[in-house]
């Protein structure tokens, strides 16, 4: 994203201008910019809240795990990914592998306000899970990394966390002699590189998907799933708590970035697209599957409990100019509140215990 | 008011009505633009409308076409006119699998 911004000014005195003014009102143009005209109000016809039947049919579970058409799913180069996600061989200390951030016994992700890097320092963010990453429109909470692919490099090399030069992590791999063979197999032109590195780890991570919930299994028409409470909870998810605004869909996340008013100097997103407004202190909505396992909560992991969270939303946060206009007080009951929490620990499965792979030597 | 922006477009690009029956308004319900890619000739505008049910933040940082609605709620209409002949990749701040080209000829 350029680094530069790209405020509006109003530019008075140029014939553009000019004739602006007769037609739009007063238009609004930047330097060398595109002309825009004066918001207007459109009648667009909104309709009523769906029925409950349509709305579940929004979180129907996908039947399969998508894949880049560049970076192809083989069994082989998932259990390649699975060895390295796992290897703390990956850290310069030897230490610190992706899975100790990003671990299954704390729902992929570290159970810790914030991440812990190298040199045992605290990192400036909570480590988000790995759960569902396939469907990840967009990585980091700031957005900062398109692919899967390019943020498993990402990590690796930050001198904050595992603190390994890559060409350094490249000669250490190919002194490990098992691994060249399994690199060969599934790479066969390319070998240990970067690149492979990377599309191994990636499709490993690919297969990491939140197990079968409750909710899934009402979703699909057992009434008997979750409880009366967990039902009233959707509906208030979808209606007055506006929590479906951004967490959508069968992941419960639209991958966006919103200020929702958490008392944090970070910049977030607005780092990587200044000039926007309502891009500062915004951060990616995470999905909310195996919810309960990720504890604590949000972007700085400042609030412990799911029933702090659904507080600070009925709240609606600091009131400041980048703070999503979604984000108002809610005038929540307690037992509505309760209700959302019950909806939500219907989204955690009985994960299946992950088996650790046997490393290379 | 909608005969009004058209006529502003005929001004501004000094085209006929004819070539402006491509003056595309772009919707934006279900996070998602209504057309991937659209083809305009300089001079002339889109209509932006946020149809959703949640507000959106259309913008571009391609050069010479720079532009930041900021915060358009749902209901409300604005006019983008492109000045420059080029590419021109319009994203949603907010949400960034809503993705458009424009493609501006001259």
């Amino acid at each position: 994203m350029p680094g530069r911004s790209f405020g509006r000014s109003v530019l008075f005195g140029s014939a553009v201008a000019a004739i602006g003014f007769g037609i739009f009102g007063f238009a609004k143009l930047g330097f060398g910019s595109a002309l825009v005209g004066e918001t207007r109000r459109v009648d667009i016809g909104q309709k009523a809240a769906s029925g409950i039947d349509a709305l579940k049919a929004q979180y129907r579970r996908p039947a399969l795990i998508s894949f880049p058409k560049d970076n192809p799913y083989t069994p082989e180069k998932a259990a390649l990914g699975k060895k390295l996600y796992f290897d703390t061989r990956l850290s310069v200390t030897s230490a610190q592998s992706c899975a100790s951030c990003h671990s299954p016994g704390f729902g992929w992700a570290d159970g810790l306000a914030v991440g812990v890097g190298h040199g045992m320092a605290k990192l400036g963010r909570h480590s988000p899970t790995i759960i569902n990453a396939a469907w990840g429109e967009i990585f980091m909470w700031d957005g900062r990394l398109p692919t899967l692919e390019k943020q498993a490099l990402g990590p690796i090399q930050s001198p904050g966390e595992m603190n390994m030069p890559i060409e350094k992590l490249m000669e250490r791999l190919a002194s490990i002699p098992e691994y060249k063979p399994l690199f060969a197999a599934v790479f066969p032109k390319e070998g240990i590189k970067p690149e492979t590195l990377a599309a191994a780890i990636a499709t490993f991570e690919r297969t990491v998907v939140s197990g079968r919930a409750p909710f899934d299994a009402w979703v699909e028409g057992d009434e008997k799933a979750i409880s009366e409470e967990a039902k009233r909870g959707f509906t208030l998810f979808n209606t007055k708590a506006q929590c479906s605004s951004c967490h959508e869909g069968w992941n419960f996340t639209n991958d966006g970035f919103q200020d929702i008013g958490l008392p944090s100097e970070d910049v977030g997103r607005s780092e990587f697209v200044p000039g926007v407004l309502k891009m500062q202190h915004a951060f990616k909505t995470p999905g909310l599957r195996e919810i309960t396992r990720r504890s604590p909560y949000m972007h700085d992991g400042s609030l412990a409990t799911l029933e702090q969270v659904i507080d600070h939303y009925d709240q609606g946060g600091v009131d400041r100019p980048s703070r999503s206009d979604l984000m108002k007080p809610l005038g929540l009951t307690a037992q509505e509140k309760s209700d959302l929490v019950v909806f939500l620990q219907t989204l955690t499965s009985d994960l299946t215990p992950t088996a650790l792979p046997v490393f290379p030597r | 008011m909608r005969k009004l922006a058209l006529f502003a477009g005929v001004i501004f690009s000094g085209l006929s009505v004819g070539a402006l029956a491509a003056n595309l308004t772009i919707t934006q319900k279900g996070r998602a633009f209504s057309s991937e890619s659209v083809t305009i000739k300089k001079g002339e505008s889109l209509t932006f409308v946020n149809d959703d049910t949640v507000p959106h933040n259309i913008f571009s940082t391609s050069k010479g076409n720079e532009f930041n609605l900021g915060s358009q709620s749902p209901g409300a209409s604005t006019d983008v006119t492109f000045k420059d002949a080029g590419e021109v990749q319009v994203i949603c701040a907010i949400h960034p699998r809503m993705k458009m080209t424009v493609k501006v000829t001259e």
